[in-house]
């Protein structure tokens, strides 16, 4: 049971990389913090070094409010999951599970008991005398859990538990992760690159790049809020859809048609230095077939035509496939996260919306569509540095607000 | 498809033999002799018309061959040991480490193992010599662990990179220090490795001729190699054939047993469940 507090944070490595640089996080005790971000952000690094198993090149890592800079993984008392799980094959799921404890030097009862409870929570008794190669990979996976949960340490931190695992064990792995970690109250530190985790694991997630923290919050205020672009870009699934618009008099012209604005992001684009061009933000679930809005709801969006290339019914709802024409937005961000989805070099023609429409739509491919969307729900933002311009005091109000 | 399998099989077949016979041929020639007796020595027959233990009898009689057997057993033990538990941790730095001169250490190791023996060997008869290492054990055994570790680093390293270094880094988390990480974890895991560069180890020095008799000059320090060739029979006169081979099958003895006692712990597949893979 400990706070962890990381104090301007850096990772220098001897060939002159910055892997992780100024890095402040406060994580409370019994917290659930999620670092996320795609491959090389630094997401690893950072636990590595609260783990103890790379230096920190500057700055102060305080574990329950003790520097811990210089000591030793094992003074730390923290445990770690590792992505590979890690467990020693020539010894039993017993043996495992009691390494940290016959380490620690307790008596044969003590750890007898203490394995036995951790193997009850999480289910493992009856494979308590099989070695690692006999287990299968849930397993194997729960077994690494139990070896960091048996000696009770003050904080676990868990690179990338679950990504070696098929889908739908990871499905539910997460919420045996999340009870588990609900049930023991203990200081959490869980590093992925999936953000379907990040959102459903975490009580805070922290979206990291290129070795910097990009936004830290809860899963939903990152997903409402984002402060940059590669945040909105980041988090959800299908991702933000994003245009570009062109300022002109009052009004933001995109593929879409003539967005007007409000009177506070008109102030933003006053400045001489304000940008010309923005790029527009709109989530998929925010678009809406236009036959199935009564007119309350009509008035707070705009509304237009589209050719549907694909529609794929998921059930509960349609996501919807539009080509509009213009330009594909650009930005340093955007295609860093391309490159992380491996989607780089296949970028299909012209830009495509993706849209999340109710089941009720009548939507068929090939057709020419009415669509609207909410303007309120919409983000700008600046391409040089990916600024939210629709961010007030840390909250996304749309292009509209006054 | 059935007719080419079988007549690939018989192909194989036929070729194993060719090789085993190749291979056995002079061994069991050897063992032939060794029961003749010396009035058939020299009948060409592979199997002898009279057996006789009397060549066994000889050598363990006499006083050189026993002193000698002694002599080796100790020597490549006591090489073999020290070589491995060297062997281990250099090669552990080489294949866990970055340090400066790793590639010059790796450039040396590889230099000795192809250095011509035949060279050192005036060179250390004179060092041995002045140091008053001559004829003595340590006289023997510290040229072969010498030639013995490049030998042992290679084997060693190659089988070290195969454990999955989370491993490792699992273990410090656990709570260990490095060195309980490496005996409780990583050795363990490297046992395989280990027997198996003890065996190459043990047979090179159990072999070697060319330091044995230079090196030495009495029976204090001679190994079975030399003792051979220094073998006469049980009287000057006595052709000593029929105990040379008796001897060189005497001598195979403990090279079987060292490998079969140790190749029942080269299991192979002993880190499978590490990690996912």
């Amino acid at each position: 049971m400990a706070d962890i507090v990381l104090d301007k944070v850096s990772k220098k490595f001897p060939d002159g990389t910055t892997a992780v640089r100024d890095v402040d996080l406060e994580i409370a005790d019994g917290e659930f913090v999620i670092l996320v971000g795609p491959s090389g952000c630094g997401k690893s690094t950072t636990l590595n070094m609260i783990a103890g198993l790379e230096d920190i090149s500057s700055g102060e890592l305080r574990i329950a409010g003790e520097r811990v800079n210089d000591k030793a993984p094992r003074d730390r008392d923290i445990a770690m999951v590792f992505q590979s799980y890690a467990l020693y094959p020539n010894m039993t799921v017993r043996e495992n599970m009691a390494f940290p404890l016959r380490l620690a030097k307790l008596d044969k009862e003590t750890i007898n008991q203490k394995v036995d409870q951790a193997a009850k929570v999480l289910e493992l008794t009856s494979l308590l005398d099989r070695k690692p190669a006999n287990l299968s990979g849930g397993q194997r996976q729960r077994v690494a859990m139990g070896r960091a949960i048996v000696r009770q340490p003050k904080a676990f931190l868990m690179d990338e538990p679950l990504s070696n695992l098929d889908a739908k064990l990871r499905v539910q792995m997460r919420t045996v992760v999340s009870r588990l970690q609900k049930q023991l109250a203990t200081t959490t530190v869980y590093v992925t690159h999936d953000q379907t985790e990040a959102m459903t694991l975490g009580d805070r997630v922290v979206i990291m790049r290129g070795g910097a923290i990009q936004q830290v919050g809860p899963p939903q205020e990152l997903y409402d809020h984002p402060r940059n672009l590669f945040v909105a870009g980041f988090i959800g699934s299908p991702s933000m859809n994003f245009l570009t618009a062109t300022v002109e008099e009052g009004t933001l012209r995109t593929s879409l048609g003539e967005v007007p604005i409000g009177d506070r992001v008109r102030r933003e684009l006053e400045g001489a230095d304000a940008p010309r061009e923005l790029i527009l933000g709109i989530r998929p679930e925010h678009f809406e077939d236009a036959d199935l809005i009564d007119e309350e709801t009509r008035r707070r969006g705009m509304e237009f035509t589209a050719p549907v290339d694909i529609v794929e019914s998921m059930g509960s709802d349609k996501y919807v496939y539009l080509s509009v024409e213009g330009e594909r937005a650009t930005s340093a961000e955007l295609e860093e996260l391309a490159a992380d989805a491996g989607a780089a070099d296949f970028s299909g023609a012209g830009s495509n919306l993706v849209t999340r429409l109710s089941a009720e739509s009548t939507v068929t491919e090939g057709e020419d569509r009415r669509v609207w969307f909410n303007l309120e729900k919409i983000h700008l933002f600046d391409p040089s540095d990916g600024r939210n311009l629709t961010l007030h005091e840390g909250r996304a109000a749309g292009a509209l607000a006054d | 498809m059935a007719d080419t399998t079988t007549r690939a099989k018989v192909r194989w077949g036929l070729l194993d033999v060719a090789v085993v016979v190749f291979a056995l041929t002079p061994v069991l020639w050897i063992m032939s002799l060794s029961f003749k007796t010396p009035a058939t020595l020299t009948d060409g027959k592979f199997i002898p018309r009279e057996w006789t233990l009397e060549n066994y009898r000889t050598i363990f009689a006499t006083d050189q061959f026993v002193r000698a057997l002694v002599n080796s057993i100790g020597i490549a033990l006591i090489a073999t040991v020290i070589a491995v538990v060297l062997g281990a941790m250099a090669a552990y730095a080489i294949s866990r480490l970055d340090f400066p001169g790793k590639r010059v250490l790796i450039g040396v190791s590889l230099l000795i193992a192809m250095f011509p023996q035949v060279s050192l060997v005036s060179p250390l008869f004179e060092i041995e010599r002045q140091l008053g290492l001559f004829d003595t054990w340590p006289g023997l055994i510290l040229p072969y662990i010498t030639f013995a570790l490049p030998l042992a680093i290679y084997t060693l390293s190659a089988f070290f990179k195969q454990i999955p270094w989370d491993l490792e880094k699992a273990a410090k988390m656990d709570g260990a220090t490095q060195g309980q990480a490496f005996r409780r974890v990583i050795a363990p895991l490297a046992a395989p490795g280990l027997f198996t560069t003890a065996i190459l180890v043990f047979i090179f020095c159990w072999n070697d001729f060319l330091f044995a008799i230079s090196l030495t000059s009495t029976e204090r320090s001679r190994t079975v190699p030399v003792a051979l060739s220094f073998f006469t029979g049980a009287s000057q006169f006595e052709d000593p054939t029929g105990a040379i081979c008796a001897a060189a099958v005497v001598i195979t003895v403990p090279i079987i047993l060292f490998v079969l006692f140790f190749q029942r712990r080269i299991v192979s597949g002993l880190t499978s469940g590490a990690v996912k893979g």
